[in-house]
């Protein structure tokens, strides 16, 4: 499964927000949120980028897909420098990524129906109605809903529904890389095991690199192979799920397993 | 024992947006929490766990409507649509909310926090209501530095912490606390656990806790009561719930946790809590039961119970495990 | 289409209260009264300034069954004039209204999603019109261009579109930070597919409220513009004028002698401006449920 290409590569990123008081945003003042990141993800993986509130892992996520140019380093996506180039490229480049937002109940237009809010990312691919109906109909049965909710508005759904709305449109560009935003963090428990076993079941059909970003390090073993952990905006472990669990690098990452596991009423037999 | 909390047959809803239909959050409860027990209410959202609570703690809005009876340490506090907290809310019962950073007055210090808090319950002046606060700040683990600081000075674990202190500092006899970890970190959740654990073991008092997080229910809990569309459906000691669940609700929540370095197969039930307004005349989990048969449909289940006080209301509990 | 059944879900939601029902029911009488004004009134020439060949005789004559409400100094029927005013005061302020609402949505919608130097720029240029009162305007206008209808409408248009662009901006500013409009922008749709699909649909009903509650200012202010004899000219069928008019010739014995010319159009301004509110506050509280009263007062 692991065929070595990079589709996504961060060197040496430096990222933050512009802080913007009155005309002191025409000179440069940073709030430095991610520091000196060095990232790569080869095609096929299933990544998680793990972290607390505060962590810098959603400045990261809006690093990936083009929404946040860093203040220094490189991103590349598919060999390419994606804030080298003006936006309309950057798009092109962009719609190779599935992006599934956070909020469920935030993320879908409350006065849009389903069939035109999934429909939304083929449109500028220029493609006939007749084909975009068909295509919207063949992810909506792939993420187990019925048919019926096309003609329904965001308000008529539960939250499990909204978030396989969200996969369903994220999924409908035939997307080669999924980004999931906390995917389950607004869920019930229930519905949480749906979302985790309707999203292996996607990797294992479609075999997308699949990249979490998650504070829940239990969630994320399931959804991923590989950890990448972030405190204060430096990434302070990586490697693969087995080896972070038995045998963590970083005392910080310690704690966070130890701090899981008081919590839990059953530790591993 | 004697029972700290007894509620029997609870029902409490709310008008709809036309103001036409109620919408039952809670279907008729019945429970009984012994004095100092620390119960845990598992469910997910919309059960109607926390407006449950909120009855508890007597902050219902004054629009909420009721049916049936709660009593508080043999006071009634809820008698059909009459309800009467004098005496019992901020004395008997505190409340540890949801959110500690909207819970806090932003132009208030801590010290006027711990004021306005025991002036009210105890009628204390400024300089005695100063010890008090010191005196159970140090108790939460932090120092006397707090006092003077506003609520945004404070971090989210440390503004938790406050509020527990406030909540103990009235010397009330039960805590109701609303999802007291889900806005908190996971490394912070642990020790704000085993700070509520321990304090509550010290002081006597009986916990109530609320959440949707049957994990950490578990750890720290003598009994779970699960939830579902309002209903009861499960109560009992914990160890016998968690190693012995006999609802397939419960059961199913058990199966579907991921939990880290166990990496086993999630096994979830298709489908989603009902949303119904009209009264249920029948097994609420029916829609979602891998074990229905034809009474289900016919019948809501009776609450039963065996020698261990283990309360089921499933007709088919003898199957589930 | 999904926006009618929508917005016909929010009317007949609101139905049930009895303010909205009489805000409605006023409005709807002022809106049919503006239209078929010319023919209810006994004496529509005079109505629109003709004066009367026999104005000598009947010039102030208290409220009668021939004048029910009286007539002015100018020997005019005051029903008439006070009827086809109601035509005047709807133009005035739907056209006010719309005209700024549009200006102004499209301006504060573009500052509010093309940030940086357009956004910078469009907000001081809107607080700018915010800064200018439409009386000095008017001023303005009134000797430059002279007097008539286009001047009341044009004076109260270059204030009021700032307000609404404030409004839109500050709703648009909590829509494009949300979640869909970012989707939207990175399946790569154009700003021209983004801003009218994702941004003015979400905050469109917030400003239709507000337009719909300002209505009521809007007629005030023109009426006010039209008192001092800023706007319309003399004899225009226009409650403002009506009352400058009465005013002008009478003085303060207006009041005392013969009341009736400025107690009618008085009226008529207030009924009008209390329609107007009546409807858009039940519907504000929709808009907002933290208005939303539970407890019920005696409407």
């Amino acid at each position: 499964m692991n065929s070595g290409v990079e589709v996504i590569k961060l060197r040496n990123v430096t990222a933050g927000y512009k802080t913007t008081l009155g005309f002191k945003s025409i000179f440069k003042h940073y709030q430095v949120v991610l520091r000196n990141i060095n990232l790569s993800i080869t095609r096929g993986e299933k990544v998680a980028i793990i972290g607390e509130s505060g962590s810098g892992k959603s400045t990261l996520l809006k690093v990936i897909i083009g929404l946040l140019k860093p203040i220094k380093g490189d991103v590349l996506i598919y060999d390419k420098q994606i804030y080298k180039l003006p936006w309309r490229e950057r798009v092109k480049i962009i719609r190779k990524i599935g992006y599934v937002p956070q909020d469920p109940y935030k993320a879908l237009n409350p006065l849009l129906k389903i069939r035109q809010i999934l429909a939304e990312p083929l449109e500028a691919s220029g493609l006939d109605d007749k084909t975009i109906e068909q295509r919207v109909r063949e992810v909506v049965r792939f993420v187990g809903l019925q048919r019926e909710i096309l003609d329904a508005t965001p308000d008529e759904l539960s939250g499990g529904m909204r978030q396989r709305v969200l996969i369903a449109r994220a999924l409908i560009a035939d997307p080669e890389i999924l980004i999931l935003d906390e995917p389950t963090s607004a869920l019930d428990v229930s519905i949480q095991a749906q979302i985790i076993n309707l999203l292996n079941d996607i990797y294992n059909k479609l075999g997308t690199t699949m990249i979490t970003v998650t504070h829940d390090l239990a969630v994320a073993q399931y959804l991923a192979d590989r950890a990448i952990i972030l405190k204060e905006g430096t990434i302070v472990d990586e490697g693969s799920f087995d080896q972070i669990l038995s045998n963590p690098r970083s005392e910080y990452t310690r704690k966070l397993i130890l701090s899981y596991y008081v919590t839990t009423f059953k530790t591993v037999e | 024992m004697v029972l700290a909390i007894r509620a029997e047959n609870l029902k409490i809803g709310y008008l709809d947006e036309e103001e036409e239909q109620v919408v039952w959050a809670t279907r008729g409860v019945d429970l009984n929490v012994e004095e100092g027990e620390s119960f845990c209410l598992v469910g997910e959202s919309g059960c109607g766990k926390s407006t449950l609570a909120s009855a508890i703690a007597g902050i219902l809005p004054p629009h909420a409507l009721t049916m049936g009876k709660l009593y508080i340490f043999d006071q009634l506090v809820i008698d059909d649509s009459k309800r009467n907290y004098n005496g019992i809310r901020g004395k008997i019962v505190g409340l540890i909310p949801q959110n500690p950073g909207t819970s806090l007055n932003p132009f208030l210090t801590i010290e006027d926090h711990f004021y306005y808090v025991l002036k009210d319950s105890k009628n204390m002046n400024k300089s005695e209501s100063r010890k008090i606060a010191h005196e159970y700040l140090l108790k939460v683990g932090l120092n006397k530095d707090v006092l003077e600081k506003y609520p945004h000075e404070l971090s989210g674990g440390m503004q938790q912490r406050v509020l527990i202190a406030i909540a103990l500092a009235s010397n009330v006899k039960i805590v109701v606390a609303d999802e007291p970890t889900s806005s908190i970190d996971a490394n912070l959740r642990a020790q704000i656990l085993n700070l509520v654990n321990s304090l509550v073991k010290e002081f006597k008092v009986t916990l109530f806790i609320v959440t949707h997080d049957l994990a950490s229910a578990g750890k720290i809990c003598d009994k779970i009561a699960v939830m579902y569309a309002g209903r009861i459906v499960e109560m009992g000691p914990t160890s016998i719930i968690t190693n012995k669940p006999r609802h397939p609700y419960t059961k199913m929540l058990f199966e579907s946790i991921p939990i880290l370095g166990w990496k086993r197969a999630l096994n979830p039930l298709p489908g989603e809590p009902p949303n119904v307004i009209e009264e249920i005349t029948w097994c609420s989990f029916r829609e979602r039961c891998p074990l229905k048969i034809e009474i289900c449909n016919k019948e809501p289940p009776l609450m039963l119970t065996d020698e261990n006080l283990h309360f089921t209301r499933c007709w088919r509990f003898k199957e589930v495990s | 289409m999904l926006l009618p059944t929508y917005y016909s879900r929010i009317i007949y939601r609101n139905l049930k209260k009895t303010r909205f029902k009489i805000g409605v029911g006023i409005s709807t009488i002022i809106v049919v009264l503006a239209i078929i004004a010319p023919l209810i009134a006994p004496y529509p020439d005079e109505g629109y300034g003709y004066i009367p060949a026999d104005a000598g005789e009947r010039k102030l004559v208290p409220p009668s069954i021939e004048h029910i409400f009286g007539t002015d100094a100018l020997g005019r029927d005051l029903f008439s004039r006070v009827i086809i005013g109601t035509r005047t005061a709807v133009i005035q302020a739907v056209s006010v209204i719309f005209i700024s609402l549009i200006i102004g949505m499209l301006i504060g919608v573009c500052a509010a999603y093309f940030k940086g130097i357009i956004e910078i720029t469009l907000n001081y240029f809107i607080e700018l019109f915010m800064a200018i009162p439409s009386i000095v305007i008017a001023l303005f206008l009134r000797l430059t261009i002279g007097q008539g209808l286009h001047v009341v409408i044009a004076s109260l248009v270059i204030t009021w579109w700032a307000w609404y662009a404030r409004i839109s901006y500050v709703y648009a500013k909590s829509v494009v930070e949300l979640e869909y409009v970012v989707l939207a922008k990175l399946s790569g749709l154009s700003a021209l597919k983004i801003i009218p699909r994702h941004v003015i649909r979400n905050i469109f009903q917030a400003l239709t409220v507000q337009a719909i509650s300002d209505l009521g200012s809007a007629l005030l202010e023109a009426s006010a513009i039209n008192f001092m004899g800023l706007g319309l000219p003399s004899g225009f069928p226009e409650w403002g004028v009506i009352l400058y008019e009465a005013i002008t010739e009478r003085g303060i014995e207006a009041f005392l002698r013969s009341p009736w010319l400025v107690v009618f159009p008085g009226i008529l301004i207030l009924v009008t401006t209390l329609g107007f509110s009546l409807v858009a506050d039940p519907l504000r509280e929709d808009l907002d449920p933290r208005l939303r009263r539970r407890w019920k007062l005696w409407f």
